[in-house]
């Protein structure tokens, strides 16, 4: 029996937050809008407007950079609260047409209409709807991507903007994907780019030569999602609300971090923090992951899995000692410090077995 | 570098060596077992930073030499030889060439001296002990040990040596299992060391020499060393203090629970099948001679069963991790399992019914 294909659109909205300053503040409009860290900080350009990008800004570029490139620009701090309640207004605009949307991030979500009986089931008029709904009441612009799966939604939404949108349709799918750069496709970083190169896969027509089992030696788990997406298949579903895998809080530093026994109190501070939004959600972590990042960027990512839940602050000292043990944290200075929980249960799960030590 | 030696020699020496040895290394050379050969004696090593095994090998030659090759490759080539042939190694440029009869074989070395030191602080402690003495306390301590707990504390035995009092705790937090016994002769030490979990298990391993036996154990703040005839094992210590668990005795009991060890184990791994299978959740009602098992599970699925007991106390009824239960029963050398359960149910303790040098702690879980 053949599964009916499915409608997927992906929205994105287009220079979100710098749009959003602009909406706030009519002086901005038309101007080169930075928001992010300021230009004498260590800070990074998270989004800036359209006409920012003209002088070869992009988001993640240091904020002292975008200075250089465009002295004129204006620089915005982030104001979250108002970006989270921008988002939740679109998202209320989502709920009109379907209750399977997958928010990817502030700006940007799945939604599955495949079951929508508007527009006379037409995805691409449905997607202009909203695009024009969004306009009308947020004062925000959008744009879409309409195809079978999520991948190529993604990609079809970046194809006309800003405020614009694109179908690839289901027999346009595979030529879509046969001619994009391998360094485009979902879960392929600067890593997996270079494998991929190193093994004569510069498009995705080239990982059509490539059995699924060769591919698992070089890519593992990805492996799969390479060979389906190549013949144009990517059946993750969009998925109404993520439970989340994962908690963790970063602090980059106004300053270099140098001293070991500075580093794992902030680290002992970060865990702290975590632990306290993992209880709030009546959870407990069995694994800890610390990321380093050093001040020229290189990064590490240790971690560590318990038996038990995490629940001693106390006890993870040593735990953070052993895990950087032998690495070069503080010799080498830090620039960022991370700590992820992860490994996830309910609480409740757990209240049963007493503890001759508890 | 040249040698013959009999497979039967260094088969079980390459045994054991092997075992300590990670799968997985953070230096190359860590797969690789220690050769030297110094006139009759040949040694090998092989660690991974946290236990060391060292063998001596006396045999008949005269030359020296030192080199290391991969361990394991070699062991399963002598484990493959037949029995009791003449083995020959010869060291030719950076290759270690393994014959016999017409198999030949050509290995992978790394030099000697880049081999790591295993560094110890000097001993200053030690004691003597009867190889069987030594195991029945390692064996009925090591199951309770936690596994990665974040209490590392927990992941290994505490070894306490007060004179000739020797005293072996094993604990996860949910069970504890206690070994006191005594040793021959006066040691005059007065200390408490934490085993890692990895060293305990390689040295109870170790311990199937002749069981009357005397082994020889020395200990220092850091580290611990067992010599066992030509095998010499030496091991990290836990740095840290063994948490208090004097509590669990300082409370009042109900009157003990009599059971057929053997009747309790079936009841309980039948019923078992039925309980949430993470938790293992099963529990007891105990009432005159009666002790009914039940669980459910969150499939709404539900097992019960009722064995004799002999019990004089009050009714009572409690829930435990069925595992645990059966870990202690079967860890008992008796035909009869005494269960006493605490007072306030906070506590079960598992014994035979003669004195023992042996007891468990089972902790309840809460429905």
């Amino acid at each position: 029996m053949a599964i009916p294909l499915r409608k997927i659109i992906h929205i994105d909205m287009d220079a979100f937050f710098a749009a959003v300053e602009q909406r706030d503040n009519p002086s901005y409009q038309n101007k080169p809008i930075i928001v992010g860290g300021l230009p004498d900080s260590r800070g990074v350009v998270a989004t800036c407007s359209y006409e920012a990008r003209k002088y070869g800004i992009h988001s993640a570029m240091s904020s002292s950079r975008a200075f250089r490139l465009c002295p004129h620009a204006i620089f915005v701090k982030p104001r979250f609260t108002q970006y989270k309640e921008a988002s939740q207004q679109i998202q209320g605009i989502f709920y009109q047409y379907t209750s399977q949307i997958e928010p990817q991030s502030l700006d940007e979500a799945y939604l599955d209409v495949t079951h929508s009986l508007l527009c006379q089931g037409s995805a691409s008029r449905l997607a202009e709807k909203i695009r024009q709904q969004i306009l009308d009441e947020t004062g925000l612009v959008a744009s879409a991507g309409i195809s079978y799966n999520k991948f190529l939604a993604k990609l079809a939404s970046g194809i006309n903007k800003p405020n614009g949108q694109y179908l690839i349709t289901p027999k346009q799918g595979i030529g879509f994907i046969a001619q994009l750069p391998i360094g485009r496709f979902h879960g392929v970083g600067k890593a997996t780019e270079k494998k991929m190169h190193a093994l004569g896969i510069a498009k995705g027509a080239d990982l059509l030569r490539f059995s699924l089992p060769e591919l698992k030696l070089h890519f593992g788990k990805s492996a799969i999602f390479f060979y389906q997406i190549a013949q144009g298949v990517d059946d993750r579903p969009v998925r109404a609300r993520q439970e989340s895998k994962s908690i963790g809080v970063e602090i980059t530093y106004a300053h270099d971090l140098e001293e070991r026994s500075e580093i794992y109190q902030q680290l002992m501070n970060l865990l702290d923090k975590a632990l306290d939004k993992v209880f709030a959600k009546t959870l407990y972590a069995h694994t800890l992951t610390v990321k380093v990042k050093y001040h020229n960027f290189q990064q590490i990512t240790r971690s560590l899995t318990f038996s038990g839940p995490i629940k001693k602050r106390m006890l993870m000292l040593p735990v953070f000692q052993q895990l950087l043990e032998g690495e070069s944290v503080g010799q080498t200075k830090v620039r960022l410090l991370g700590v992820t929980l992860s490994s996830l249960e309910q609480q409740s799960l757990y209240y049963q077995q007493v503890d001759l030590f508890d | 570098m040249k040698f013959i030696i009999n497979r039967e020699l260094i088969l079980t020496p390459l045994q054991q060596i092997v075992s300590v040895i990670e799968k997985r290394q953070t230096m190359p050379i860590l797969a690789n077992v220690l050769f030297k050969l110094d006139n009759n004696l040949l040694t090998l090593t092989g660690t991974d930073l946290e236990v060391q095994i060292v063998v001596n090998i006396a045999f008949d030659n005269d030359e020296q030499g030192s080199i290391t090759v991969p361990a394991r490759k070699l062991l399963d080539i002598c484990k493959s030889l037949p029995s009791a042939v003449d083995i020959k190694f010869e060291l030719v440029k950076d290759k270690l060439k393994v014959q016999s009869g017409r198999s030949r074989f050509s290995l992978s070395t790394l030099e000697a001296h880049d081999y790591p030191d295993f560094e110890m602080t000097a001993m200053d402690c030690q004691f003597t002990i009867k190889t069987a003495q030594f195991k029945t306390a390692l064996d009925k301590t090591a199951f309770c040990m936690a596994n990665q707990d974040i209490r590392y504390y927990l992941n290994g035995i505490m070894l306490g040596i007060f004179n000739r009092q020797l005293k072996l705790v094993g604990s996860d937090g949910h069970r504890l299992s206690i070994y006191e016994g005594e040793i021959e002769t006066e040691t005059g030490i007065e200390s408490r060391i934490i085993i890692p979990r990895k060293g305990v298990l390689e040295l109870t391993r170790l311990l199937d020499n002749d069981p009357e036996q005397e082994i020889q154990v020395e200990f220092s703040k850091n580290n611990i060393r067992v010599v066992i005839e030509n095998l010499t094992f030496s091991a990290k210590l836990v740095d840290s203090k063994y948490p208090d668990f004097s509590k669990v005795f300082e409370q009042s009991f109900n009157s003990p629970v009599h059971v057929q060890k053997q009747v309790l184990k079936d009841a309980l791994t039948r019923v078992s099948i039925l309980s949430n299978e993470k938790f293992r959740g099963v529990e007891f009602v105990i009432e005159g001679n009666s002790l009914q098992i039940s669980t459910n599970n969150p499939e709404h699925e539900e097992a019960d069963e009722e064995i004799a007991i002999e019990y004089q106390g009050e009714a009572l009824s409690i829930a435990f991790n069925s595992q645990y239960i059966l870990d202690a029963v079967s860890n008992l050398d008796s035909e009869m399992a005494v269960l006493t359960i605490a007072e306030n149910l906070s506590s079960c303790f598992i014994e035979e019914s003669s004195e023992q040098n042996y007891k468990f702690i089972v902790m309840p879980m809460r429905l």
